[in-house]
C-alpha cells in the first residue's frame, strides 16, 4: 500500500530556480527507501516539505492518502519522525532523559507514564547508562542515538534520516546505520534515508536519485546501480563491489552482479570452489 | 626535517582537579614534502597535536621544531607571525570562519594580516581561487551566497593564499559528497606535488589515507602508536583490528578472501592488483 | 573559567541539594526581603547564622563561598573610599592633616558589606545546590499564577533552558573560531586599532552566522518533534514539595517576621544588646 505520495511538487527558496522541480514519487508502506543525490541536489528539501517546515509552491503531498494542508498538518507531523544531520542542533533537552521526553511532552503524554517510555527507548538505542548525561559529554554518534530514541518514543509510522550520519566518525556512522537496519527489521516502519553514501543504497528496497531538484532515476538498488556512468555523471559513486567486479571482468571472468561486500565475497567463493 | 616533536606532552587545565592529559610524550618526525595522514579515534588527541604546529597551543612539556622555529612550554615563539604564516592550519568546517562581504576580501584577509600588500594579496587570491575551482566571476560575490562545498573551498583558499609551506587540515572532507571529497583531496595532492607543500591531514576516511597519503601517524589515547608508510600500515592487519579501524574496502575484501582460503599476497593494497590476484586464483581452480 | 564560583552548580549530595527548587527560590526571596529591612546587626546575625547553617548542610566549603564574593571586593573598596570622602558623622577615628575619617563612614560601609555578603552567599547556595534546569522548572512553576495576566511562564522557561543548553556549545564555537582566525594572522593583543576592529569582526560575524543557523535548525527539530508554541504540554520533570521544603519556607518566613518585628519594635523583649 502506498504510504507517501508526491505529485508534481515544486519548491523554490529564491523564487528563481526550483530547488525541487516537479517531483513525483510513491513510497510503499513498510519499505526502506534511499533518496540519494550530491550536495545541493535538493534531497534534504524533500524531508522538510513532507512535514511542511517548508511550504511547497506547487503540487500535492499525500501521507496515508491524507493531503498535506493546514488542517492535516499536525496529524501528519505526528506520523513522521525526522532525525536531522547536525547532532548538536537537534538536542533540545538538558540531559538525555529530558531530550527523549521533549516529544512526549509535546504530545501531552501524562507525566507518570513518561519514565517507562523513556527507559524503554533509551534501552533500545543503548543509552541507558547515559540517562543523566548532558549533550557536551556525549559523542556525535551518541547524540544521534538519543535523537533516534526521541523520535521513536513518539511512535511515528514513518522515520526519515536526513543525512543523519554525515557528520559522524566511522564508528558513529556504523552504529547508526546498524541501528537503522535493526529498527527496520523489528518494526513495520516506513524508512526513508536521505544520503550520499552509495554503500547505504544497497540495503534499501527502493532508490530515488535526485539531481537539480528532479527525480532522474528510480527503482530497485540493482536497477539504479547498474547505470554506472550516469551515477558518476551525477557526482555520485558506485559501490566498491561493482568497481571490483569491473576490474575482474577485464580478466575475462564472468560473475553475477553484486552490490554489497557480502554478496561479492559469496560470489567469489562460489567461483573459487567451483572446480 | 621541517617538523619534529620531541617528548611533547600537553595537559589541559594542568594544576586543577579537571586536568586531562591530551598528549603523552609524543616523539614524531614528519618529512618535508610528504602527505601525512593523522588518524585516531575521536578524542585521541589528534586535534590537540595539530594545534601545536602553529603554536595555538604550547606544549606543557617537551618541545617541537617546526621549520626553523622551536616551540616549547616557556613562551610563545618570538616570530609567532612568521610561524603562523608558514604553517597554514585549516580547522574542521572552515566555512564557519568566513566573514567578509566578498569572496576576494575574505581570501585576502590572511595574507594582508601577514603584511602582504593589497595588490599582491588580490593577485594571489585570484590565482589560488582558480586553483580551488572558483573562477573570476565569483570574486565579488558574498561568500554567504555559496553552497556548502564552495564555502569550504573559499575558506581553504584563504589559508592557501598565505602561501604556507606546511598545510595542516583537520577533517577537510567531513560532510562533503563523494565527488566533492575526491576533488578536495586531489587539491591537496596538487598542493603537495606542484607547489611542494608539506601536507598533514587529520582524517577518519581510510579510503583517502590509502589513495592519497604517503605516511600514516596513529594517535591513540594521547600516545603515538605508530608512524609508518601507508603500504606498511595497511599490511598490518593485526594493528588495524587492535585500533578498531575499519580498513578500506580493498583491504577488507583481501582479508575476507584470504580467510576463505584464497591465496592472496597480504601486501596488495590496490584494486587492480587484487582483481588480478583473484582472477588468477579462480582460473587456477578451474 | 574554573575559578568562577558565583552561579556555578556543584554536584554534591545533600539535604539542600535534594530540596524542591521552588522552596529554595521562595526562601531566597524571603531572605532577600529580610535583608533589606534595616533591623540592625542583631537581625543580620540571625540571617548570618541561618546562611552559615544552610551552607554547612549543603556541604559547601567556605573557600567556595569566599571565592563567590571575591568579584565584589573591588566594589567594596570603591564604596569605602566614597563613604570616607562623603560621610562626616560620628566621631573622628583617624586624622591625616586636615582630612578626617569618621566612624559613621566605616559603619555605613560595614552595613552595606554585610548585606551584600549575605545576599551573595544566599544566591551562591541556591545556584550551587540547584541544577540550572531545576531552577528553570522552579521559575516556571512560580510564574504560573501570573499566566492570568498573560505572563508566558512556559515560554520563558523554555527560552532559559534552551539558552542554558547552548551556552557550552557557543563557548566551544567561540574558542574554535578564535583559533581559526588566529591561524589567519589575527592578533588581538598587538596591532593597530583597525586591525583589532577587523579581528573582532572576524569573530563576531561567524558567531552570528552560526548562531542563526543553529537557531534555524533547532526550530526545525523542535517543530518536527511536535512542538507548537502556546500549546499545552505535559511535563516530564514534576516537582514535589516535601516536609523539608515546608520547613525551609517556614524558617524563612520566621526570619522575615523577626526582622519586621525588630523594625517595628513590637517584640516583647529588647534586642538592643549590640
Amino acid at each position: 500500500m502506498e504510504k507517501i505520495k508526491f505529485e508534481h511538487v515544486s519548491y523554490s527558496y529564491d523564487h528563481e530556480t526550483n530547488a525541487i522541480d516537479d517531483v513525483s514519487f510513491e513510497i510503499e508502506e513498510g519499505s526502506y527507501t534511499a533518496i540519494i543525490g550530491h550536495n545541493g541536489s535538493g534531497k534534504s528539501t524533500i524531508a522538510k516539505l513532507m512535514i511542511d517546515l517548508l511550504e511547497r509552491d506547487k503540487g500535492n503531498i499525500y501521507i496515508d492518502k491524507m493531503e498535506l494542508c493546514d488542517e492535516t498538518l499536525f496529524a501528519i507531523r505526528d506520523k513522521i519522525g525526522i532525525v536531522f544531520q547536525n547532532p548538536d542542533n537537534q538536542f533540545i533537552g538538558a540531559t538525555v532523559a529530558d531530550d527523549i521526553a521533549f516529544g512526549l511532552e509535546n504530545h501531552q503524554v501524562e507525566s507518570e507514564r513518561m519514565q517507562e517510555i523513556i527507559d524503554r527507548f533509551a534501552a533500545k538505542v543503548n543509552m541507558t547508562k547515559y540517562m543523566q548525561s548532558e549533550p557536551t559529554k556525549l559523542s556525535g554518534g551518541q547524540k544521534q542515538r538519543v535523537a533516534i530514541a526521541g523520535v521513536l518514543a513518539m511512535a511515528p509510522s514513518i522515520l526519515i534520516f536526513d543525512e543523519a550520519t554525515s557528520m559522524l566518525d566511522p564508528q558513529g556512522k556504523a552504529e547508526i546505520n546498524h541501528l537503522i537496519q535493526e529498527i527496520h527489521k523489528e518494526n513495520k516502519l516506513t524508512i526513508i534515508s536521505i544520503t550520499h553514501d552509495i554503500e547505504e543504497v544497497a540495503h534499501a528496497d527502493h532508490v530515488i536519485v535526485l539531481d537539480k531538484g528532479k527525480v532522474v532515476m528510480q527503482g530497485s538498488p540493482v536497477d539504479v546501480l547498474k547505470r554506472e556512468q550516469q551515477l558518476i555523471d551525477l557526482r555520485l559513486d558506485i559501490p566498491f563491489s561493482m568497481k571490483f567486479l569491473k576490474e575482474l571482468h577485464a580478466h575475462n571472468i564472468k560473475t553475477k552482479q553484486c552490490i554489497t561486500m557480502e554478496g561479492l565475497v559469496d560470489e567469489l567463493c562460489r567461483l573459487h570452489s567451483k572446480m | 626535517m621541517p617538523i619534529a616533536f620531541k617528548d611533547v606532552s600537553h595537559i589541559y587545565n594542568a594544576d586543577s582537579p579537571f586536568s586531562y592529559v591530551a598528549l603523552d610524550h609524543i616523539d614524531l618526525e614528519i618529512a618535508e614534502g610528504s602527505i601525512t595522514a593523522i588518524i585516531g579515534e575521536t578524542g585521541s588527541g589528534k586535534s590537540t597535536l595539530v594545534q601545536h604546529l602553529n603554536a595555538l597551543l604550547l606544549p606543557t612539556q617537551g618541545e617541537l621544531q617546526v621549520l626553523d622555529q622551536c616551540i616549547d612550554s616557556k613562551q610563545k615563539p618570538k616570530n609567532l607571525k612568521q610561524l603562523r604564516k608558514n604553517v597554514g592550519l585549516v580547522f574542521q568546517f572552515p566555512e564557519y570562519q568566513l566573514f567578509e562581504e566578498t569572496i576576494i576580501k575574505d581570501v585576502c584577509f590572511g595574507p594582508k594580516n601577514f603584511g602582504v600588500q593589497e595588490e599582491e594579496a588580490i593577485q594571489r587570491a585570484k590565482e589560488i581561487l582558480k586553483v580551488c575551482g572558483l573562477d573570476d566571476s565569483y570574486l565579488e560575490k558574498s561568500p554567504f551566497d555559496l553552497s556548502g562545498g564552495q564555502k569550504r573551498r573559499v575558506a581553504i583558499a584563504g589559508i592557501l593564499a598565505m602561501d604556507p609551506s606546511v598545510l595542516v587540515l583537520d577533517e577537510p572532507t567531513a560532510g562533503l559528497d563523494p565527488q566533492g571529497a575526491k576533488e578536495m583531496m586531489e587539491l591537496f595532492v596538487q598542493m603537495n606535488r606542484v607547489y611542494h607543500k608539506t601536507v598533514l591531514i587529520v582524517t577518519h576516511d581510510m579510503e583517502h589515507v590509502l589513495s592519497y597519503c604517503d605516511q600514516v601517524v596513529v594517535i591513540r589515547d594521547g600516545h603515538m602508536e605508530r608512524a609508518c608508510g601507508v603500504k606498511e600500515f595497511f599490511s598490518d592487519i593485526r594493528l588495524l583490528r587492535e585500533l578498531r579501524i575499519n580498513p578500506p574496502a580493498v583491504i577488507q575484501l583481501r582479508e575476507r578472501l584470504r580467510s576463505e582460503g584464497f591465496a592472496i599476497d597480504p601486501s596488495i593494497i590496490d584494486i587492480k592488483q587484487l582483481a588480478e590476484a583473484v582472477a588468477s586464483e579462480v582460473k587456477h581452480h578451474e | 573559567m574554573n575559578n568562577i564560583a558565583l552561579g556555578r552548580y556543584l554536584p554534591l549530595d545533600s539535604v539542600i541539594h535534594r530540596m524542591d527548587p521552588r522552596a529554595k527560590i521562595g526562601a531566597m526571596l524571603l531572605l532577600m526581603i529580610a535583608i533589606f529591612i534595616p533591623a540592625g546587626y542583631t537581625g543580620y546575625m540571625v540571617i548570618g547564622v541561618a546562611v552559615v547553617l544552610a551552607a554547612l548542610l549543603a556541604k559547601l566549603k567556605f573557600s567556595f563561598l569566599w571565592r563567590s564574593m571575591k568579584p565584589m571586593l573591588f566594589m567594596l573598596v570603591f564604596l569605602l573610599i566614597i563613604n570616607i570622602l562623603i560621610v562626616k558623622e560620628g566621631f573622628v577615628i583617624l586624622q591625616i592633616g586636615s582630612f578626617a575619617v569618621y566612624s559613621e563612614a566605616i559603619m555605613q560601609t560595614l552595613y552595606i558589606v554585610i548585606r551584600l555578603m549575605l545576599m551573595i552567599m544566599i544566591t551562591t547556595i541556591l545556584t550551587a545546590t540547584t541544577k540550572p534546569l531545576d531552577l528553570t522548572l522552579g521559575i516556571e512553576d512560580l510564574l504560573k499564577p501570573f499566566q492570568v495576566i498573560h505572563v508566558p511562564s512556559h515560554e520563558i522557561a523554555m527560552i532559559i533552558s534552551l539558552a542554558l543548553r547552548f551556552i557550552p556549545t557557543l563557548i566551544e564555537e567561540t574558542q574554535r573560531i578564535m583559533k581559526a582566525q588566529a591561524s589567519r594572522g589575527v592578533d588581538m593583543e598587538e596591532g593597530s586599532l583597525k586591525e583589532k576592529v577587523m579581528g573582532i569582526l572576524s569573530l563576531i560575524v561567524p558567531l552570528f552566522v552560526s548562531a542563526f543557523q543553529r537557531a534555524d535548525e533547532l526550530a526545525n527539530a523542535m517543530e518536527a518533534r511536535g512542538y507548537i508554541p502556546n500549546k499545552k504540554r505535559t511535563r516530564y520533570k514534576q516537582l514535589k514539595m516535601a516536609g523539608k521544603d515546608y520547613i525551609l519556607l517556614l524558617i524563612s518566613v520566621c526570619i522575615l517576621a523577626f526582622m519586621i518585628s525588630i523594625q517595628l519594635d513590637i517584640l516583647p523583649f529588647t534586642v538592643d544588646w549590640i
